[in-house]
């Protein structure tokens, strides 16, 4: 993403007059219509492709947009005589819209949920337009001033018009790409939890992305009107449509911008010479034979062609610089400075204030009744053992739950209500106690994700997002990729990702589960670090020890209630807490 | 599929092959003309619609088979026909590129036949138009013919003018087996698009015009689970008639049971369907013979009297168990293009059309058709192309109107 999108925009352009200039010499009208519906089924994987590859959530529906902007040009044209030039541009308003209608209410569905309601549309869609009588539309030959019409003698135009919308989809899909439009969504698509919680505003981006791609999908349906001249709802509302646009883009490459444009230009031809070639001799062969080259790309490939080229050629580069240069695993590790609250200014300053808050799952009271404050500067360890509702709390406080009853006063403003992003945007950074990296991300662009809330400018949030990594002593690793990290590196990314964000509390997750002793002390460095610069930090841990040394307070909670606060010394001599931990056999050990 | 060219022994070719030396040395200006002219099907040969296209392709092959012996195109020298047939698949995408095939790759194709789906002949023909190649079609929809197209000729009613055909007809039909008028009828059927635009012309005073009274209106959405309820209202009010227009096979099938059972089966209320699905051999199969009797079917085209060797011959050279309307007018479409050429003596796809345009038959051709006359009106459809109504009896649809043209006598009860 930080590339700009000029050079391939340029590369995009370079194959566009090459594959213009092979249309140019061909004669057979036949060929220019198969060079006309490639480009017409790879603008549809692209638009599928800035929605579903990306953000991850599968649509079987982009039928619904494709049949849409067909319908708009044609009825545009039939009741009104509207040109599909001015149809096209209307068409995809409509698109875009119908995206909106289409995703608020879909969104709220996950997973296969999602994918099977999207499936939905379309085939309601269909039935509408049957009943509305639009079974068979043609679009009516004018043969006075065709060209107003989109209506040419010469095929060629047609693949000149679909070649600049194709030019046009793929600048806009690299744009996306390169931007934090789509590391948004990428992040969405691997954790959408995660990315929530650093300050994505995941509905908004799903939204964009949806109807981006509605308004893609529906010019290149209502150009595939002009170009087939009749619309009937299967085949544009049809399952065919949908599928189309998902194999094209898995059989090229899911997430990327050349993906949908090699499986088009790939598949198209091949279908059409197999339906040519055996059609008439053994009819349905073609289907078969179509279907196996699918499979067996897809167990070679299973990313596809363009990754799989991508891989295959990184692999080459490798072997010739001598292999192995690029990693340097072996972390380096930060002197372990000297943890302490000794030398911390902690304000009487309350920032947050915790009064009453309660949430039960079924009978279980997980949280009950907690109050309590939060003084800036402050490290304050909330400790308890397994099961005590520690992270139900922190849940309750950056608003993946919502409370039964209390509030949350962050300077003066009731946080409860506020969905996880809206929180993050107020100052309120949380790593988790399960590390929830976007593991195909670099930790670079993990991190970034996080300073997207702080800077607005693409290129000043890679630069927080460096300074995060800088803090955490990770520098050396950005441009590893998450998935390869170890336990440490990642929850030091987590924090640096919740650091990007210049958050004025941290609510930090277990940050110490399963790390070794010496990563323990690393971590322990670093978080006294940020609060020596003044960071409000809350913290979550079971082991004692460390946060004895390391925490200003203490808040210990027992089976979703406050057992006690205070200061450390005199809470680690509490019975109650001495009993909560260890049970009342150990009572009298613990009193000596 | 060309199995007749291969047919041809060794030492026929080597003689063919010594004449044509002969003649081009001979007649140099012999050279022009072509020995075989390419005849088009585009038709569904794969998908869900393919056995429709294999009947298509089996009536336009015997047509081919048949004119090439019996001497082929006599005003060219006997040039012989070539059927080159494509797939239009399952999609109005592959129908159109079918059509772009054929008219790229066979510039010297002179017409064709297609395409059975409307959906998919309103698709080729934009292409064909272009190119000005003629296509012969039995498909129904109006607009095939509604769109000032020059170069397809529809042979068959349309769908607008069936449903306007289809009443006076069934009353016609009535009369003449019982001697009286029809005076009450139901509606059985689903609400997808066809039955819908089927019936609205009767359901708009189309009925009510004929003195015909509507005593039951079942219309169900498909599919159906139970047809109980539907049938029980029919038994008890007993109309005269039952205008039967599920589109799915098992509903039909669900309804036909349950009259069965209820004894309303086999002819004792006539059934009146529409569509030549109603007539495919496939339903012996699937829904069973027993079910089927009595049941009477409105379609575009059927054998008739004077068909009875072209029949004999259809089941005996494809063991087809008869000769359904696809076969039909494939069968004769050729014939149309072999007269068009005959007429022409070139094979050119303006002069081919030109010759179809005007042409006015009541011979030849025209035999395969009803109403027995091949004569297009400007705007493509054929004159006095009628409705057919045809009725299952013995496991086979026979046609039973129009009375003069028959096969067999309907069943309809008398009271």
């Amino acid at each position: 993403m930080q590339r700009t999108i000029g050079r391939d925009v340029g590369l995009i352009i370079i194959v566009a007059i090459v594959y213009l200039a092979a249309s140019m010499l061909i004669e057979n009208q036949y060929y220019q219509l198969m060079l006309t519906l490639v480009p017409v089924w790879a603008i549809l994987g692209i638009s599928w492709n800035v929605f579903s590859g990306y953000s991850g959530l599968v649509s079987f529906g982009h039928a619904s947009f494709f049949g849409l902007g067909a319908y708009t040009v044609t009825l545009l044209m039939v009741k009104l005589n509207v040109s599909p030039w001015f149809g096209i541009p209307v068409g995809m308003v409509v698109g875009g819209l119908a995206g909106a209608l289409i995703g608020w209410p879909t969104f709220r569905l996950r997973g296969h949920y999602f994918a099977l309601a999207m499936l939905a549309y379309p085939l309601a869609l269909l039935y509408i337009f049957e009943w509305a009588g639009y079974q068979e539309v043609s679009l009516p030959m004018k043969r006075e001033s065709p060209a107003a019409f989109m209506q040419f003698k010469d095929y060629r135009w047609y693949v000149g018009i679909a070649l600049a919308m194709l030019v046009v989809a793929m600048a806009i899909s690299l744009k996306i790409e390169r931007s934090r439009f789509g590391l948004s969504l990428l992040a969405i698509k691997q954790n959408e939890p995660a990315a929530e919680a650093a300050g994505i505003n995941t509905l908004a981006w799903k939204m964009r992305a949806i109807m981006v791609s509605g308004a893609i999908a529906a010019a290149v349906g209502g150009f595939y009107a002009v170009v087939l001249l009749i619309v009937t709802p299967p085949s544009v509302f049809g399952m065919l449509t949908s599928a189309q646009a998902l194999i094209v883009t898995l059989f090229g490459g899911v997430a990327t911008v050349w993906g949908p444009v090699i499986g088009a230009a790939i598949l198209i031809p091949l279908a059409e010479i197999l339906h040519a070639e055996l059609g008439d001799k053994i009819p349905g062969i073609q289907g078969v034979v179509f279907g196996l080259a699918i499979v067996l790309v897809i167990l070679l490939a299973p990313e596809g062609i363009v990754p799989h080229i991508r891989e295959a050629l990184r692999k080459r580069r490798e072997a010739a610089l001598g292999g192995g240069a690029t990693s340097v695993t072996a972390s380096v590790l930060m002197e372990p400075a000297m943890a302490g609250h000794a030398n911390r200014t902690v304000s009487t300053e309350v920032v947050l204030k915790v009064e009453g808050i309660s949430r039960a799952f079924g009978g279980l009271k997980a949280v009950e009744d907690v109050s309590f404050d939060v003084h800036k500067g402050e490290v304050l360890g909330i400790i308890g053992p397994n099961g005590a509702g520690k992270t139900t709390l922190f849940n309750l406080l950056n608003g993946f739950l919502p409370p039964h009853a209390g509030r949350v006063m962050w300077r003066n403003e009731n946080l409860i209500g506020l969905r996880p992003n809206e929180i993050c945007r107020r100052g309120i950074g949380r790593t988790f106690q399960v590390v929830r990296p976007f593991a195909r991300m670099t930790v670079l662009q993990n991190v970034v994700v996080g300073a997207f809330v702080a800077e607005g400018d693409d290129d000043k949030a890679i630069a927080l997002a460096i300074e995060a990594l800088a803090r955490v002593g990770m520098s050396e690793r950005v441009t590893a990729l998450a998935g390869g990290l170890t336990n440490a590196e990642l929850r030091l990314m987590e924090l640096a990702r919740a650091l990007a964000s210049r958050p004025q509390l941290l609510l930090l997750d277990e940050t110490l589960a399963g790390l070794g002793s010496q990563e323990v002390e690393r971590m322990l460095a670093v978080i006294d670090g940020l609060a020596k610069n003044g960071s409000t930090i809350v913290i979550i841990e079971h082991t004692m020890q460390a946060m004895v040394r390391l925490a200003d307070r203490f808040v210990v909670l027992d089976h979703g209630r406050m057992l006690a606060q205070g200061k450390p010394e005199a809470v680690t001599k509490d019975p109650a807490v001495i009993e909560a931990y260890l049970g009342k056999r150990w009572m009298k050990h613990a009193q000596h | 599929m060309m199995q007749f060219t291969r047919q041809v022994g060794m030492g026929r070719n080597v003689a063919a092959a010594l004449v044509a030396v002969g003649l081009a040395i001979a007649a140099p200006a012999a050279l022009g003309q072509a020995r075989e002219v390419k005849v088009g099907l585009i038709a569904p040969l794969s998908g869900p619609w393919a056995r429709q296209g294999e009947l298509m392709l089996k009536g336009a092959q015997m047509a081919i088979e048949d004119i090439n012996n019996g001497g082929g195109i006599k005003s060219m020298q006997g040039a012989k026909l070539r059927l080159v047939t494509a797939d239009a698949g399952d999609s109005t995408e592959k129908a159109k590129n079918a059509a772009q095939r054929f008219v790229a790759s066979e510039p010297d194709m002179i017409g064709a036949t297609g395409s059975w789906l409307s959906s998919f002949t309103l698709a080729v023909t934009e292409v064909t138009e272009r190119a000005e190649m003629s296509i012969l079609t039995l498909s129904y929809s109006d607009q095939i013919t509604a769109r000032g197209f020059k170069y397809v000729f529809q042979t068959s009613p349309t769908a607008g003018a069936q449903s306007v055909g289809a009443m006076p007809a069934i009353v016609e039909l009535g009369r003449a087996a019982t001697g009286q008028q029809l005076r009450t009828i139901a509606i059985v059927g689903d609400n997808t698009a066809s039955p819908v635009s089927f019936l609205k012309p009767m359901r708009e005073g189309g009925l009510e015009k004929m003195g015909i009274k509507l005593t039951v209106d079942e219309i169900f959405t498909p599919p159906l689970s139970d047809a109980t309820s539907m049938v029980q209202k029919v038994r008890s009010i007993r109309p005269e008639a039952v205008l039967f227009v599920p589109t799915n096979t098992s509903d039909s099938k669900l309804i036909l049971e349950k009259m069965n059972e209820m004894g309303l089966g086999r002819g004792r209320i006539p059934m009146i369907g529409n569509g030549a699905p109603l007539g495919m051999p496939e339903l012996l199969k699937s829904v069973g013979k027993d079910l089927m009797e009595g049941m009477l079917v409105i379609v575009a085209n059927w054998t008739q009297k004077g068909q009875e060797k072209l029949i004999a011959d259809f089941k005996k050279r494809t063991g087809e168990p008869w000769m359904t309307q696809d076969s039909l007018s494939s069968y004769g479409d050729m014939w149309i293009f072999k007269e068009a050429l005959e007429k022409t003596g070139v094979a050119d796809r303006k002069k081919i059309a030109d010759a179809i345009r005007t042409m006015d038959t009541k011979s030849g051709p025209a035999n395969f058709y009803p109403g027995g006359r091949i004569k297009f009106n400007d705007d493509g459809r054929r004159a006095g192309a009628g409705i057919m109504i045809i009725q299952w009896q013995n496991g086979e649809p026979v046609t039973v109107y129009p009375t003069d043209i028959a096969l067999a006598k309907p069943i309809w009860p008398k009271k």
